[in-house]
């Protein structure tokens, strides 16, 4: 148990770092058994706390009870808003870190949505926010294309082209079916960094598409090939998430099942 | 509805799962748990004016930790009770019944049962930086910001963690295992 990397090889495993050092670890753990090991241990553990018996969700009576309180409390507020002019808080916020790059973006790739793009903007949102809420991320866990791509075909109404990208540390760690847009649509589910990213695929026809839209500090772009659109969603940086769109866009036409 | 509380509500009551996840493994007791998070949030509605955009999840994640850590203290000085780190039975590994089971189903849910005794029985460093590594897949920085320690401590910490749940778990599995007729 002496081995100096073995923190490494947990940063290693917990996509904390960046592309070369990840690169050197992986050279690293081939030629020693101990991290090896770890690797594997590190694996088991965490596949062992993700078992969804060990998550303690709210119950919808304490949701109500936060409500309940909540509305006290703005009410309190409500006797104070009546006497004084509150400033503009999200201005604040809007100025700095995170905020301040989502604005940005948001200004540096304006676009005219067209008028249905709404929904459908709401509609993978709120996708992409419920599979990190509700334990549901992953239908089929696997890194491998050869193991994704066909468990789409049964379960999808579309199986798009499907790769796992590690020297570019976006690593397919597996698919998952979601509804969006009126489809059962196909989803791959990328780790960069700490970040997840959900790459949605669906069979849409016609209408124009929004191109890239930035809210709450999240980014989805959109994009079409072949029959099908895609949708990448993530809280990644912009150009990060526009790295895994450029390499999805290289992998191919799709084909279609509808 | 006023603007903050609709700001308030669209970033930072999506991570109420979270914070009741946290406090549930902090507090270890379901009423505990409810308790911290009203608390938490209550006080996180109270000082939204402070928080300066980003995630919110490690800044709400925060302040249930420090609510759990309020509550330990003011019971400690009502009741006198240990604080959860000073039980030092749990040291001994998880109080389980270990008694043979001929079905392996009934094994199986035991195991997820004892896995759940193993992670009640951690240190409560321990216990948390698990919670938000392995089930709220917070960065280290992250981590870091929602307990306050420096970034090696969390390293470290989660390591120490993680070998320590295995090494439990093993040796629960295998008495599970050697107790089968």
């Amino acid at each position: 148990m002496a081995c100096p990397e073995t923190l490494r090889v947990q940063a290693y495993f917990d996509g904390e770092l960046d592309a070369s050092a990840s690169a050197e670890i992986e050279r690293h753990v081939e030629a020693c058994g101990e991290c090896m090991a770890l690797l594997r241990s590190l694996e088991a553990v965490h596949g062992a706390m993700r078992q969804p018996a060990l998550y303690h969700r709210a119950s919808p009576k304490l949701e109500s009870r936060i409500t309940a309180a909540l509305n006290r409390e703005t009410g309190n507020q409500w006797s104070l808003a009546g006497l004084i002019l509150r400033p503009r808080q999200f201005w604040v916020g809007a100025a700095s870190g995170v905020m301040a790059t989502a604005l940005a973006a948001s200004l540096a790739f304006l676009v005219l949505l067209p008028p249905t793009s709404g929904q459908l903007i709401n509609d993978v949102m709120g996708a992409h926010l419920r599979s990190l809420m509700e334990n549901h991320l992953i239908d089929v866990a696997s890194s491998d294309q050869h193991t994704v791509k066909p468990w789409f075909a049964g379960h999808a109404d579309v199986s798009p082209p499907t790769a796992d990208f590690p020297k570019e540390d976006y690593r397919l760690v597996g698919g998952r079916v979601d509804y969006v847009d009126g489809h059962r649509a196909a989803v791959l589910v990328y780790r960069h960094g700490a970040h997840t990213i959900n790459v949605f695929s669906w069979a849409r026809s016609g209408d124009a598409l929004p191109n890239i839209v930035t809210r709450n500090g999240y980014h989805e772009v959109f994009w079409r090939s072949g029959d099908l659109v895609f949708c990448a969603v993530s809280d990644t940086a912009l150009d990060e998430l526009l790295g895994l769109v450029r390499l999805l866009k290289e992998i191919g036409t799709p084909d279609s099942r509808e | 509805m006023n603007d903050q509380r609709r700001r308030f509500e669209a970033q930072v009551l999506p991570h109420l799962d979270a914070a009741h996840n946290l406090a549930r493994w902090l507090a270890r007791s379901p009423d505990g748990a409810d308790d911290i998070v009203q608390e938490a949030i209550l006080r996180a509605f109270r000082s939204f004016d402070g928080f300066r955009g980003g995630d919110a999840k490690p800044w709400l994640l925060a302040i249930v930790r420090n609510c759990f850590f309020t509550t330990v203290a003011q019971t400690r000085q009502k009741m006198h009770v240990p604080l959860p780190e000073e039980n030092a039975s749990n040291d001994d590994g998880p109080l389980v019944d270990k008694s043979p089971d001929p079905e392996f189903t009934a094994i199986r849910a035991e195991q997820s049962r004892n896995l759940d005794q193993i992670v009640a029985g951690l240190p409560p460093e321990f216990r948390e930086v698990l919670v938000l590594r392995e089930m709220e897949d917070l960065s280290y920085r992250d981590i870091a910001q929602a307990t306050g320690a420096p970034i090696g401590t969390v390293m470290s910490r989660l390591a120490r963690a993680r070998a320590l749940l295995k090494e439990r778990w093993l040796r629960d599995v295998e008495g599970v295992r050697h107790g089968m007729p």
